[in-house]
């Protein structure tokens, strides 16, 4: 197997865009392109495309040659599209890493795209509801709020949990969204401006919850023995670990502790040969407050039912214990389905490079970690990063 | 103005709930190899399939199961009374054909060994709590579809 760098990575303003689906394709793959040197995209020979709903959203399935002819590439080694509901960016980056570890593709794109925004928001929302098991779930109303909400309402019963610890992890990924100009939403909340929004589904509010977003978001990954041609500051995929345990919620491992995240974090750190401990950036999934929460506790930074008092203590800010979603995280930047993993991806990179506002800098980190979660937290992808090759 | 000509064209204005906006499944045996689940319903009774090889209990009910791949499955009885394990209420965002009965509660109720998703009626959300009693009602479409849901008796 060969080694790999990720040397160029591209996205649309992530938001409300006056936009088409193929619109903010292409303004990604533009972006993607123009960020690597000596590279067009007639030299990609496969391409991943990280699309959850485009039958719902965009009326489009087959969209995996529609993207290819968008941004200007002619698939000859693969080409294929990745479901997989809100980590579909990330298994596309995943495949295209084994693709070019494997030697089945010397330039791979993996770049994801969502547009969320129809005129009909019940719409959208139905759309939503058929990512739970939508004959046994979704028929009861079980999109993504009220799951998060009953998760949370059992984590706050078992563990002691509070509403102002959740609303204090959307205080900081507003804080650092406000500083990233891709981001979706740019202004800072507070504590009691999160309890006071609108109830969605209680006990979460709108301001726990994250937004209904478009964008697109892409990145390119050669053999680490290349990288240097195309860029001065590749970054390295040393690790990852996946898995799913059920589907119908009743199949749920449990409701309060994130079995797979467990295990797929520990076989990503395995893998990668770090521990939790090694970890300065981690870019996670926080769809909803609770979500990263648990993903503190998930991932190891502290134990089961203390993600609470995590935030409380402010480990999760730069120059805490690990530096949690510097970005804004989905809660600020947005959650476009097929691309949000895609952006986290990207992040990474730009931390490494130091190419972000000073606010939200994680100076001289060696090691980030992207996490996405999908339907009812039943399934979690991780990938580690490398500034350095390993 | 060119001379280009232009046109108005008509499209219908309002169409039927299409089948694949629709929550509820296809339940006749016609549709599905599990209609004995509906049928159940019909009769007052929340079921599903239990595996007579290795007793590994399914849900959502199976054809074949999970765990030994045997297709000698069997319907049990779930009970007609559950536990309210976890609950919530569906203020904003629900999809279309839920949207006008919102706010409703939905919740996760232990029944019968399993802890399924059901709404919740007869009950405000400040109604409810964790570990609360709650009993089996079906509602039937206008077409004759059937489904479970569950309610807070506030008799007792």
């Amino acid at each position: 197997m060969r080694k790999v760098a990720i040397v160029a990575g591209g996205e649309a303003k992530a938001g409300k865009r006056a936009a088409s689906w193929r619109d903010l394709v292409q303004e990604a793959g533009k972006a993607m392109f123009e960020d690597a040197d000596n590279m067009s995209p007639k030299d990609v020979d496969s391409i991943f495309v990280g699309a959850a709903q485009p039958e719902r959203f965009a009326f489009l399935s087959y969209v995996a040659a529609l993207v290819a002819e968008h941004i200007g590439v002619i698939p000859r080694k693969v080409l294929a599209r990745t479901e997989l509901a809100c980590v579909s960016g990330q298994a596309a980056v995943r495949y295209a890493w084994n693709c070019v570890a494997t030697g089945m593709s010397d330039i791979a794109v993996a770049i994801g795209v969502e547009k969320m925004y129809p005129p009909d928001m019940a719409e959208a929302q139905t759309s939503m509801a058929c990512v739970l098991d939508r004959e046994w779930d979704g028929i009861n109303a079980f999109s993504a709020p009220p799951f998060f909400a009953v998760t949370a309402q059992r984590h706050m019963y078992e563990f002691g949990t509070t509403e102002e610890q959740m609303a204090l992890v959307s205080v900081k990924n507003h804080h650092y969204s406000s500083m990233n100009p891709i981001a979706h939403l740019r202004k800072e909340v507070t504590v009691e401006a999160v309890l006071r929004s609108p109830v969605v589904a209680p006990p979460l509010n709108l301001f726990d919850c994250c937004p209904m977003t478009d964008g697109s978001a892409g990145v390119i990954l050669v053999p680490a023995e290349d990288a240097k041609k195309y860029t001065d500051t590749p970054m390295y995929p040393i690790g990852s670990g996946q898995c799913a345990i059920g589907n119908v919620i009743n199949n749920l491992a449990s409701l309060t502790e994130w079995v797979p995240l467990k295990l797929a974090a520990k076989e990503a750190w395995r893998t990668a040969k770090i521990t939790e401990d090694d970890v300065e950036i981690a870019e996670v999934h926080d769809c909803f407050t609770i979500s990263e929460i648990m993903e503190y506790e998930g991932l190891g930074f502290c134990e089961t039912g203390k993600g609470g008092k995590f935030i409380e203590d402010g480990e999760p800010y730069i120059g805490g214990k690990v530096a949690v979603n510097p970005s804004g995280g989905i809660m600020g930047c947005g959650h476009p389905l097929g691309a949000t993993s895609i952006y986290h991806t990207i992040e990474i990179l730009k931390q490494f490079r130091g190419d972000v506002d000073d606010g939200r800098y994680v100076k001289d980190a060696n090691i980030g970690i992207q996490h996405s979660l999908s339907g009812a937290a039943n399934q979690h992808s991780i990938i580690v990063y490398s500034r350095e090759p390993r | 103005m060119n001379s280009t000509k232009f046109e108005k064209i008509k499209r219908p204005q309002k169409i039927a709930l299409p089948f694949m906006l629709d929550f509820y499944p296809l339940q006749d045996e016609k549709n599905t190899r599990i209609s004995q689940f509906f049928k159940n319903l019909k009769e007052g009774r929340l079921t599903t399939t239990k595996c007579k090889k290795c007793g590994k209990l399914l849900w959502p009910p199976r054809i074949i199961c999970s765990e030994c791949l045997s297709e000698d499955l069997e319907w049990t009885d779930l009970g007609v009374e559950g536990e309210l394990y976890a609950f919530t209420e569906v203020k904003l965002g629900a999809p279309l054909g839920f949207a006008e009965d919102a706010p409703f509660c939905i919740g996760l109720v232990k029944t019968g060994g399993l802890l399924i998703s059901a709404r919740i009626d007869n009950a405000k959300y400040e109604d409810l709590k964790i570990g609360d009693k709650v009993k089996l009602k079906i509602v039937e479409l206008e077409d004759e579809r059937v489904f479970y849901r569950f309610f807070k008796d506030k008799e007792k």
